[in-house]
């Protein structure tokens, strides 16, 4: 979309919420028709002192030395030594977001049977952010979003755009997330369009949640834990059919368009993908596919059951290596970086670019048939990429095995592959002093899965007021077998397995005193059998940036999460205090407490802090550390009308 | 023409003499239900002194007149203390209309004609539950219309609220600081539907397969935004020693999930002083309530009929004081001849902060036409008060079948301690296009299923 498109879109969008809200305000709807919607500014305000290091600007290495030693590969000897500084800027940010956000939702009855709902998300992103600068290292990374940074759109391969009801700019996105028309008839309801489907009842922990994937660019997870997901998840144009069999049984099945799990762009504050990647998204392929499930839901006796089944491309993708496709040479007149590496090294490749009846500059060609691009924002050092493998969990020396052994063209530049990580860091060290820094692209893919699920509940009935006197209890499983999990070691095979996903949720309301409005408690668990709560494979966890995975070992025990959740309104419930925790077995925690002001029916006001931190063990082990630098205070102002 | 022949503290001796011995027989001249059987009508049943207010104040207050901080002592043993508080310190006004002695006027046709069919077949079972005299769920009406005890009076209106056998009921609530300024709107509906004691849809009396049920019953928010789609399904037990099923859609879930039942002391929404458990003054299944006990008879001033507005489209109500004259529903009050006080503890809410609630019946057709509920320190702590009526004014009506239909205009849910006000109407339609429905048959798979609150969701 062009300036003169984009600006057109914001104006048009505050344009028609400012004139729908005043006629709210004067009637609230014509007829048939009515609308209500709200603005809302939110933000998050820093208060640790770390930038997100999966950002170019929060690099851990910017700015610092790190000393390099290059080898012949596979040599586990060290031949050429320096000592080289990340350039790239590090930012300094006061807020990890501020946004205003609008909403307008519709509703007309067309008739007794039929229903149109509708509604439009508007976002404007000021972009107050220190942002990271790519002029600043003279930087020519290329495809989407890796130069100035973009909050909202979504890049896939082929252009155009993912979603069909979205229309984004560097600064703003529009979307319609719901528009469907509803058609009862007795027992029978048909929903067709644009909409949401969620299944089960954990919250937090996606068991039987299965038929949207989430978009994450907007606070990410962490934001308001009582909204749970529900400015997350990505509708999708579909059908939806439901059929109250009986009081008690209801039938529950959708087919709706493929929509993928959205992260945010590489630079941006939420991004959970490190920036020396470079993401090539082939969901365009993907893009006219149908995913189709169905749910049955009822009781037995005492027992609430349910079971579902989803036919289903996984929302979240795959990534693996793929080539760059960017043509450019190792820097300078010969590739030699560093003083001392000219006689030797340059030397050498001089010798491999004779044979190919080039110069210098054709080692962009063999590079681009490589999964490498040679710029200043991309991985300088063996330190940093070990480093970065193991917050990635991936496996630092075998993913450079397969960035070798799947692209052979990386033998034209006498990479081979190593067996030991002292042999990897000599060879990475060797190719960061030629290049000055490479990027790694990858490339997401996505894969039909079958999941099978089932859920069952009790209601606990105890002594009036006791502890568990209505205390509600759920248990979820979806089997998944032959699930596609990234490879930790970002090769062209990805890791097949079955999985296991369990949950058991309890929850219930307590009234401690006469004077306060009852507490409303959650306790979850969650086990997952190959991957963590993100869907990363489990293989990839507990590396170090001195040991890789494959010194190391993963994690083969599944992961572990616990959930403990309460709300306390008071009275009137004007005020409310949340409080969520979740915590990882392997040691990360996060917490969010939480307060909701609402003074009188137009204004909300909602503060909540977000602690993430790893309390034992190893960060890397854990799957909340990928978000741990981001230690906020966010607050949110909403009018609605 | 009646003929005078009791003198003004007639009625009142009459009443505290059969509070004294024990006595639960209404009616002060004769029987009331044996009047009302024979005739439909209750003159015959009380003296003039409690078939008129100006009778009863001699004068001082007539019908038209409006009962001000002025004037209500003359009437403040005809009101229970929140009203009389809101009278003389908050600037309530009551206006005075005639007393109904149509007892068909009092509520559903259907239901009324049930009670006189069915009187005397009611029974309680082992587990306290109201059964018909073959042990199977009740047929309809009001179980004890000639009540012998206060379980008796308090059990039929927890068996039927709005004496409908199926209820959409589109509201609007406004909620108010108490310097009477509106600080929350809120508009929805309200459905109730009953699979036994059916009188007027088919099948009656019961719905087969859902015999083992009481009550369907769901409320769903149409407005403001953040509430939009928020809907709670009850389906409660026939068993009144166990609580409903509770079902809700909240927004933020996007899911039909299930909820713990017992917490129904809490308000539903943000600046609402009305809890679950007022509803109907009968709001939670009867016997996790007990100690029922009838502490008191007599008249009292109530809004038992001009419920309904229809002078305005959407059948709204107009209001008077506080601060931007919201603070009130404009009132018609009658007197009723005769009301049976009953009070009841939450036996089975350990920690409720309500010790104890005091209803008000009308003696006629026990209908609560007031309650107000006692904090553990025993203040008085809130109060509800209702305006019922046939919906029936002139040439205009809103008809229920072959009768004109039945049901309540507006309701006051005040919070006496912090001055907090809750104003709830019925209104003819709400936004998304929910309108008032009675009797309908529909009324269940639109508002009263799992699949429904799907619908009523937006997601």
């Amino acid at each position: 979309m062009d300036l003169q498109s984009m600006k057109f879109a914001k104006s048009a969008v505050v344009a028609v919420i400012a004139a729908m809200s005043g006629n709210a305000l004067a009637d609230g709807g014509f007829g048939n028709l009515n609308f209500s919607g709200f603005l809302r500014f939110e933000s998050a305000y820093k208060l640790g002192g770390d930038e997100n290091p999966f950002n170019q600007g929060g690099n851990l290495f910017n700015g610092v030395a790190v000393e390099r030693s290059g080898g012949i590969p596979p040599s586990e000897v060290g031949l050429f030594n320096d000592v080289e500084t990340r350039q790239v800027a590090e930012t300094d940010n006061d807020f990890n977001l501020m946004y205003v956000r609008g909403r307008l939702d519709l509703g007309y009855k067309i008739s007794s049977n039929f229903n149109l709902i509708g509604s439009v998300r508007a976002i404007f992103d000021p972009v107050i952010y220190d942002e990271f600068n790519p002029r600043q290292v003279d930087s020519q990374a290329c495809c989407n979003f890796y130069q100035e940074p973009n909050y909202f759109e979504y890049a896939i391969e082929g252009g155009g755009r993912a979603n069909p009801m979205e229309w984004a700019g560097r600064d703003y996105m529009v979307d319609i997330p719901t528009l469907y028309v509803d058609y009862q008839n007795g027992p029978l309801l048909i929903r067709a369009g644009n909409q949401q489907i969620a299944w089960g009842q954990a919250l937090f922990f996606r068991v039987l949640d299965v038929p949207n994937g989430l978009d994450f660019r907007r606070h990410s997870i962490l934001d308001f834990a009582s909204e749970e997901y529900s400015d997350k998840r990505v509708p999708a144009l579909g059908l939806r059919v439901s059929y109250q069999l009986s009081e008690s049984w209801e039938l529950d099945s959708f087919a709706q368009k493929f929509q993928s799990t959205i992260y945010s762009n590489a630079n941006t504050p939420y991004n959970v993908i490190a920036s020396q990647f470079t993401v090539r998204d082939y969901y365009d392929d993907y893009s006219d596919k149908i995913n189709y499930g169905a749910r049955i839901r009822g009781s037995i006796g005492d027992f609430g059951v349910q079971a579902i089944y989803a036919y289903r491309y996984n929302p979240d993708g795959v990534f693996r290596w793929t080539k760059s496709d960017v043509n450019r040479g190792l820097p300078g007149e010969l590739p030699n970086v560093i003083p001392g590496l000219t006689d030797n090294l340059g030397n050498i490749l001089q010798g491999v670019v004779d044979l190919l009846g080039g110069s210098i500059p054709a080692t962009g060609a063999i590079l681009a048939q490589t999964p490498f691009e040679v710029d200043p924002t991309g991985v300088h050092s063996a330190e940093e990429w070990f480093t970065y493998a193991a917050m990635a969990r991936l496996d630092a020396r075998e993913g450079l095995n397969a960035s070798i052994e799947d692209f052979p063209a990386t033998a034209l530049l006498l990479a081979q592959p190593v067996d030991s990580d002292e042999a990897a860091r000599r060879e990475l060290d060797l190719f960061f002093q030629l290049s000055g820094g490479l990027r790694g692209h990858i490339e997401r893919q996505y894969f039909r899965e079958r999941v099978f699920g089932l859920g069952t509940s009790y209601v606990v009935l105890g002594e009036p007021g006791s502890f568990l006197d209505q205390l509600i209890i759920n248990l979820e499983a979806t089997y998944v077998p032959d699930r596609k999990f990234t490879n930790i070691t970002l090769g062209q095979k990805f890791i097949e397995h079955d999985e296991w996903t369990t949950a058991l949720v309890m929850e219930k309301y307590h009234r401690f005193t006469q004077a306060f409005p009852a507490t409303y408690f959650v306790f979850q668990y969650m086990h997952k059998s190959e991957s963590d709560i993100f869907g990363r494979h489990l293989s990839g966890f507990g590396a170090t940036p001195e040991e890789s995975i494959s010194t190391t070992g993963g994690i083969d025990h599944g992961s572990n999460y616990l959930v403990l959740a309460f709300q306390q309104p008071f009275p009137s419930l004007v005020w409310r205090a949340d409080f969520a925790a979740l915590y990882d077995a392997e040691g990360g925690l996060l917490l969010q407490p939480a307060v909701r002001w609402k003074p009188n029916g137009n204004f909300t006001v909602e503060a909540f802090y977000n602690y993430i931190d790893t309390v034992s063990g190893n960060p890397n082990s854990n799957a909340l550390s990928s978000a741990e630098w981001a230690d906020e205070l966010a607050l949110r102002v909403s009018y609605q009308f | 023409m009646h003929i005078r022949r009791y003198d003004g503290g007639y009625s009142r001796r009459h009443f505290l003499g059969q509070m004294l011995r024990g006595v639960l027989a209404t009616g002060v001249l004769m029987p009331l239900y044996k009047a009302m059987a024979a005739s439909g009508d209750i003159t015959k049943a009380y003296p003039d002194e409690l078939l008129s207010l100006d009778a009863y104040t001699h004068g001082k207050i007539k019908s038209g007149d409006l009962i001000t901080a002025d004037n209500v002592d003359l009437v403040a043993d005809l009101m229970e203390p929140a009203k009389l508080y809101q009278v003389r310190k908050l600037g309530r006004q009551l206006k005075v209309v005639p007393t109904t002695t149509d007892v068909m006027r009092l509520s559903p046709w259907e239901y009324l004609e049930a009670t006189f069919r069915n009187k005397g077949r009611a029974r309680f079972d082992a587990r306290g539950n109201v059964v018909n005299d073959d042990g199977k769920p009740w047929i309809g009406g009001s179980p004890f219309p000639d009540p012998q005890s206060a379980l008796e009076v308090f059990a039929g209106q927890t068996m039927s609220w709005g004496r409908h056998d199926a209820s959409l009921y589109a509201f609007k609530e406004y909620d108010l600081d108490p310097d009477g300024s509106l600080a929350y709107r809120y508009e929805g509906a309200w459905a109730e539907l009953s699979p036994i004691a059916r009188v007027s849809m088919d099948p009656k009396p019961y719905w087969p397969g859902h015999e083992d049920k009481l009550r369907y019953q769901s409320i769903v928010f149409t407005a403001p935004n953040d509430f939009l789609g928020t809907s709670y399904l009850n389906i409660w037990d026939y068993d009144q020693n166990t609580f409903p099923e509770l079902y809700g859609y909240i927004p933020a879930f996007k899911r039909i999930r299930q909820f713990p039942t017992d917490q129904r002391f809490e308000p539903l929404v943000p600046g609402g002083s009305l809890y679950l458990s007022d509803a109907w003054a009968a709001g939670d299944p009867l016997h996790t309530w007990g100690n029922y006990t009838i502490v008191g008879r007599g008249p009292l001033l109530a809004g038992i009929s001009g419920g309904w507005n229809p002078g305005h489209p959407n059948w709204e109500h107009s209001t008077h004081g506080g601060k931007d004259g919201q603070m009130f529903w404009d009132t018609e009050v009658e007197l009723v001849p005769e009301t049976i006080i009953v009070d009841a503890e939450p036996v089975k809410f350990p920690r409720a902060p309500v010790a104890k609630k005091r209803v008000w019946f009308d003696a006629r057709t026990l209908l609560p036409v007031a309650m107000v509920s006692y904090d553990r320190r025993g203040d008085v702590f809130r109060s509800f008060d209702g305006a019922y009526g046939l919906y029936e004014a002139g040439e205009k009506s809103v008809m229920d079948g072959a009768h004109p239909y039945w049901s309540w205009g507006h309701v006051h849910a005040f919070d006496v301690q912090t001055g907090r006000m809750t104003r709830l109407e019925q209104v003819k339609e709400v936004s998304g296009g929910h309108q008032m429905l009675v009797n309908n048959p529909d009324t269940y798979e639109r508002y009263l299923t799992k699949n429904a609150l799907t619908r009523l969701a937006r997601s």
